[in-house]
């Protein structure tokens, strides 16, 4: 084959000997770049999340950080006050807001702008980039939410629930965020379905009944805490008919199986373009 | 990697000999069996079925991309309405105007779009539903979305990576390619609109792709840029893949392909070599342009003519519009010579694939 090469300021031919074909598959073990899990992984902390998002996930961090603040100046004892703040704020606000804008941020804000067609474009397997880009964003809430509540136990002077808090908004905060991917591909207005779900879902119908509660990560995600810390004054927040401590964290896995299962199954039916020829 | 001591070949080695073709359709056989100009079946205005023809020009031996009754519709607007064809090696233009649904058909053929009647396989497959086709699938879109966090390594990297590419050097290398590894560090929001081009040209040759389908992938690209994508294209079409390429700027158009698919309406329009096409539009007048000093005396003559239909004069111009325009090439010289004209020029004044597709808009 012959072509004329390109005038200098033009795209140049390619530097460096002949290699290998490009599209074969790189041996286990061996120098190639990384494998695509790693990649959905790396692409959804490099993309998407960019300044605004970053700005958006920080914000109710310093929220939950005043929310122990504000645990100390109660006329009541520390941990009385603190289980006060963390219900009402930390599990029923910072949480899900959080993750709102973690799990919205790593699919559904990418399929809505359209560059989700050079992660769909490619042979890797539905579940993978769920699960790679669920991990990503599990990541991000994992250095940033999940520090601010322990900061928050902290300041409220509960040190003693520094463990559960971090189980529970792990565990919360990893369910939270599968939700919120799984209604990212689900709907095109992903955001206000997923306010109306925390809002009108969780906190209205979950307040309640028991059988909302029993699959809302923010209310299990309440009762991880509630059932692994040490509840000396009796002010525990254990709801009846609700799983709590470790089986709520075993509820909330489920709840991400779920939603994850839900959200690959989805993808493969997805048109990752609208028509908008 | 086959490039050639000079350098000068894209990045990518020749893709595999492709499978054989899905079955042909009852109408279709080598083109190379029947000499003389390619055929041509048109469908002015795109009403109505194809017009027979012995060979269907819409369809290729070799193909690897095979649409068959392919529809789309979003809600009451219809996008392609049982759009038939192939394309196999080399390039294949696709035009159309505006919401002809070219983009459509792109975003089908890639399985980005799922059709809502008919089947589209590339490769055999099924791109849609079949992950392991998309191996050897690329697309480069029109619309400017884009991962702007990225920047233009990150981007061919991560495409690279999702595609298992073992060469970690054939990112930059592709970059290379597009004339962009001096600013590869640079993210791609920051990029004007024919750099993120570029990139996405980049992100797709690095898949290694047998089927590279580019969406008006020249938009934004200064002339020198447009000169190089075109070569490159070309160079990748010569190499056996399957590149199917739309632009609105027709002249290009012409330059990169010479089998062109003309959708309009949603419709297959017409099929085939550009001038084939304008060829089969047998009952369109065609107008030639006639320069010569003796300009008045050669339209007196040519105005007596049974072909001619009109004849306008400017200075030493003629030009001639005829519905057969086929006698009026065998006519004109003998005219000409009756006449007394020395001819400085002869030229058809609409065989361009402006015009072409211009008659067929009508």
């Amino acid at each position: 084959m012959t072509v004329t090469p390109p005038p200098p300021a033009a795209p140049a031919p390619p530097p460096g000997p002949p290699g290998p074909s490009p599209g074969a598959v790189a041996p286990q073990g061996g120098r190639g770049l990384p494998s695509p899990f790693v990649a959905v992984v790396g692409y959804t902390l490099r993309a998407c999340l960019p300044a605004k998002r970053w700005w958006g996930v920080l914000l109710p961090c310093l929220g939950a950080v005043l929310f122990g603040w504000l645990a100390t100046v109660a006329d009541t004892s520390a941990q009385r006050a603190f289980a006060f703040v963390a219900e009402q704020g930390l599990f029923g606000l910072v949480l899900p807001l959080t993750c709102l804008v973690i799990g919205d941020a790593i699919l559904g804000a990418d399929v809505r702008a359209g560059t989700f067609g050079f992660t769909w474009l490619s042979p890797v397997r539905f579940p993978t980039i769920v699960i790679g880009r669920w991990l990503g964003g599990w990541l991000v809430a994992l250095v940033t939410l999940v520090p601010a509540l322990v900061i928050a136990t902290l300041v409220a002077g509960v040190p003693e629930g520094v463990g559960p808090m971090v189980i529970a908004a792990a565990s919360g905060s990893a369910a939270y965020i599968g939700l919120f991917v799984m209604l990212g591909v689900m709907a095109r207005r992903s955001a206000v379905w997923a306010l109306a779900v925390v809002f009108l879902g969780e906190r209205l119908l979950g307040s309640a009944l028991s059988g909302i509660a029993q699959i809302s990560p923010m209310w299990e995600a309440q009762q991880v805490y509630a059932g692994l810390v040490d509840d000396g004054d009796g002010w525990r927040l254990l709801r009846e008919g609700t799983p709590n401590g470790w089986g709520a964290v075993v509820r909330l896995a489920t709840i991400l199986v779920v939603t994850l299962a839900v959200a690959s199954w989805r993808l493969a039916r997805l048109s990752p373009t609208a028509g908008d020829e | 990697m086959t490039a050639t001591p000079e350098g000068t070949s894209p990045a990518l080695p020749p893709p595999p000999p492709p499978p054989p073709p899905p079955p042909p359709r009852a109408a279709e056989a080598p083109s190379a069996a029947v000499p003389g100009p390619p055929p041509v079946a048109t469908v002015p205005g795109a009403e109505g079925p194809p017009v027979p023809s012995p060979i269907d020009p819409a369809f290729v031996p070799d193909a690897t991309v095979f649409v068959q009754q392919a529809s789309v519709w979003f809600g009451h607007k219809v996008a392609l309405t049982e759009l038939s064809c192939s394309f196999g090696p080399g390039v294949t233009g696709l035009l159309g105007p505006n919401g002809a649904g070219k983009t459509t058909l792109m975003r089908a053929i890639v399985g980005l779009l799922p059709l809502n009647d008919g089947q589209i396989q590339v490769l055999g497959h099924d791109p849609h539903r079949e992950r392991d086709v998309q191996r050897s699938i690329a697309l480069v879109p029109e619309d400017e979305a884009v991962p702007p966090a990225l920047t233009a390594r990150q981007l061919v990297r991560y495409t690279a990576a999702l595609h298992r590419v073992s060469d970690r050097s054939l990112p930059d290398r592709c970059l290379a390619t597009v004339g962009l590894l001096e600013v590869a560090d640079r993210r791609v929001g920051k990029f004007s609109k024919g750099m993120r081009q570029r990139a996405k040209v980049a992100s797709a040759l690095v898949t290694d792709p047998r089927v590279l389908v580019l969406d008006e992938p020249l938009n934004g690209a200064d002339p020198v840029q447009r000169v190089a994508l075109i070569e490159l294209f070309h160079a990748l079409g010569d190499q056996g893949r399957t590149v199917i390429v739309s632009s609105h700027v027709l002249h290009e158009v012409e330059r990169l392909a010479s089998r062109q698919i003309v959708v309009i309406r949603g419709r297959l329009a017409a099929a085939g070599e550009h001038h084939a096409i304008r060829d089969g539009l047998a009952d369109r007048p065609r107008s030639v342009l006639v320069r010569t000093p003796q300009a008045r005396d050669l339209a007196r003559l040519l105005v007596g003519l049974d072909v001619v239909r009109g004849v306008t004069v400017d200075g030493q111009t003629v030009v001639v519009s005829s519905q057969r325009a086929g006698e009026l090439a065998e006519l004109l010289p003998r005219v000409a010579r009756d006449a007394g004209a020395r001819l400085l020029e002869i030229r058809p004044l609409d065989d361009s694939l402006e015009s072409v597709f211009r008659e067929l808009l009508r």
